[in-house]
């Protein structure tokens, strides 16, 4: 025990961790300052230092893109697109992983193993053929064609089967033998014990289509179709206002530091368990 | 587990389970089918015709020819896809180490538990959940000349053909060192305290301890991490396509940025997917070299 505590840094270690710690902090959180304060000035106060000052204020920006424009449009689509792809997404991932954890069936072996061999290719590689595919099938600016494609997620797949497979087989022997179906089993025995994971895996996979931008940039081509990545990005291009374009950029904030805020736990353990990328 | 079950003798129930087996691979495969089907065609199917593309010439609305090796010829001789590696490459040696570095610098930091300390590591995750996007629009301003940092040097960094490259690396940094902090964190956690204890009762430093204690036992994990952000900034897209557009002139111009344009400006798929196999196999390379590396340091 004093051996323990003689690990821990003595009052001028302390001292000199608070400092460093509260330097990164304030390095941390200087952009998201600026983007909130940036985004509350009248068009011509992007001077620096005085931009950066929180007066004066003003809301124009946010009532020039809640008001007009697409951002709420887009913020629907975001919305769309990272729902319904939480929802199958953790579907059939948990339908997968359990049948990988717990059953045996023919070809198993090769499918896990396909899995697990692309993980190793970049998505980059794809991204020709999928978008062919997509476009060949009528999948451009629409909702089929951006969800579709992202469904089949194979870190999730691991992910389950890894939680499942630590779960007692005879959870699901005992309601095998009350005569229980397969599909009663995984509504009501499956589910209900993963929800941990469900949660955790949902949160990632809210996270990854909320931010992503390459596979959204390519395939919703018309403005209307535009998630608010992309359509962020196309007002910076525009050369519209820094306070409109940083309101905009708020406003696709607010959801992701509110999941954060309920569900900060959940990441994190997801990241220090499994190593779940970020 | 299984062993012992399958060991214990019940010929009775042979016939039964044979059946039993059969209904459990069906629903097995009623399971599993749904996700794989997917897969096969919209991640699988996908890389292999990628790969096999690269070797034709392609554009959209047109029947693929076969070329050989003619789009890798291209790419060796095309004087923007050295460029392309030049700066990945170069974008990749000063990000590596730097983000590695501050990760397990802060992860040391962190470690210990003290009146804040978890505040302090959700402070430090927030941009990691954060879009590149977001952090590439508000990271242009605070890096144009009009921004703090572009004050400090009294120029746009974005504009620079010299530092538009750590200007990226700092906001690629910025975004991630979250992330490996918790990696080495969670490595760090699982440390038996006997070793550091005894290197400090044999009277060794804070940075001895770290060095020779300390370190080793974090290799897996920084090997871990290394391989991650290396595959992630041989990737690089987002930040540069909203930051600098490849810019000023081709200074911050990136192999997916090149893979981009060809893919979806100039149309050409053929070169775009040879683009994507390269970067496939320099991926797989640098891994390789990793390996080889962080294995002989033992």
């Amino acid at each position: 025990m004093t051996a323990y505590r003689a690990l821990e840094p003595g009052r001028a270690g302390r001292a000199v961790r608070i400092v460093l710690l509260s330097i990164a902090s304030i390095v941390t959180i200087f952009p998201f300052y600026a983007m909130v304060v940036l985004s509350l000035k009248p068009v011509a106060a992007v001077e620096f230092p005085g931009s950066l000052l929180p007066w004066p204020l003003a809301t124009g920006a946010y009532e020039r893109v809640l008001g007009g424009g697409d951002l709420p449009l887009w913020t629907l689509n975001t919305l769309i697109y990272s729902v319904v792809s939480v929802v199958l997404v953790l579907l059939l991932a948990s339908l997968a992983g359990y049948a990988f954890a717990k059953k045996r069936f023919p070809g198993k072996e090769t499918m896990f193993w396909s899995f697990l061999a692309m993980v190793m290719v970049p998505y980059h590689v794809t991204l020709i053929p999928l978008f062919v595919l997509v476009a060949n099938a009528g999948g451009v600016d629409t909702f089929w064609g951006l969800i579709v494609p992202t469904l089949a997620n194979a870190q999730a797949v691991f992910l389950m089967r890894q939680f499942i497979g630590a779960l007692p087989d005879e959870l699901f022997e005992a309601a095998r033998l009350d005569g229980a179906s397969e599909l009663t089993i995984f509504v009501r025995i499956v589910l209900p014990l993963c929800k941990p994971i469900l949660a955790t895996l949902g949160l990632f996979v809210f996270l990854w289509h909320w931010n992503d931008f390459l596979w959204p940039l390519i395939v919703g081509q018309s403005t209307g179709m535009r998630t608010l990545t992309v359509g962020i990005a196309s007002l910076q291009e525009q050369n519209v206002p820094l306070n409109v374009v940083l309101a905009g950029a708020t406003v696709a904030f607010v959801p992701i530091f509110a999941a954060y805020l309920v569900g900060q736990r959940y990441l994190t353990e997801g990241v220090t368990m499994s190593g779940i990328k970020g | 587990m299984t062993v012992t079950a399958e060991a214990r003798p019940r010929r009775v129930t042979a016939r039964r389970r044979s059946a039993g087996a059969r209904y459990e691979a069906r629903w097995g495969l009623a399971f599993v089918l749904p996700c794989f089907l997917l897969f096969l065609a919209f991640r699988f199917g996908p890389a292999v015709v990628g790969t096999l593309l690269g070797f034709f010439e392609y554009t959209v609305g047109d029947s693929p020819t076969f070329v050989g090796l003619d789009n890798f010829q291209r790419m060796l001789h095309d004087p923007l896809f050295w460029q392309a590696l030049k700066v990945t490459v170069i974008y990749t040696v000063l990000y590596l180490p730097l983000s590695v570095g501050v990760s397990v610098g802060l992860a040391l930091l962190v470690r210990r538990s003290f009146r804040g300390v978890r505040l302090f590591r959700s402070i430090f995750f927030l941009p990691v959940i954060t879009s590149l996007v977001l952090a590439a629009t508000i990271f242009t301003w605070l890096f144009s000349s009009s921004g703090p940092l572009g004050e400090l040097i009294g120029d746009s960094w974005l504009a620079s053909p010299v530092l538009v490259i750590p200007a990226l690396v700092i906001v690629s940094v910025w975004s991630r060192f979250g992330y490996g902090m918790l990696i080495v964190l969670a490595r760090l956690q699982d440390l038996p305290r006997e070793l550091e204890e005894a290197a400090l009762s044999d009277g060794a430093g804070p940075w001895q301890r770290f060095r020779y204690v300390v370190l080793p036992q974090l290799r897996s994990a920084i090997f871990f991490l290394a391989v991650i952000e290396t595959t992630n900034s041989f990737q690089v897209f987002d930040l540069v396509y909203v930051m600098t557009s490849g810019g000023p002139g081709r200074s911050s111009y990136t192999l997916v940025m090149d893979l981009y344009d060809q893919g979806f400006k100039y149309f050409d798929l053929g070169y775009a997917s040879a683009l994507g196999v390269a970067l496939f196999v320099l991926t797989l390379f640098v891994a390789l070299i990793q390996r080889l590396l962080i294995g002989r340091a033992k």
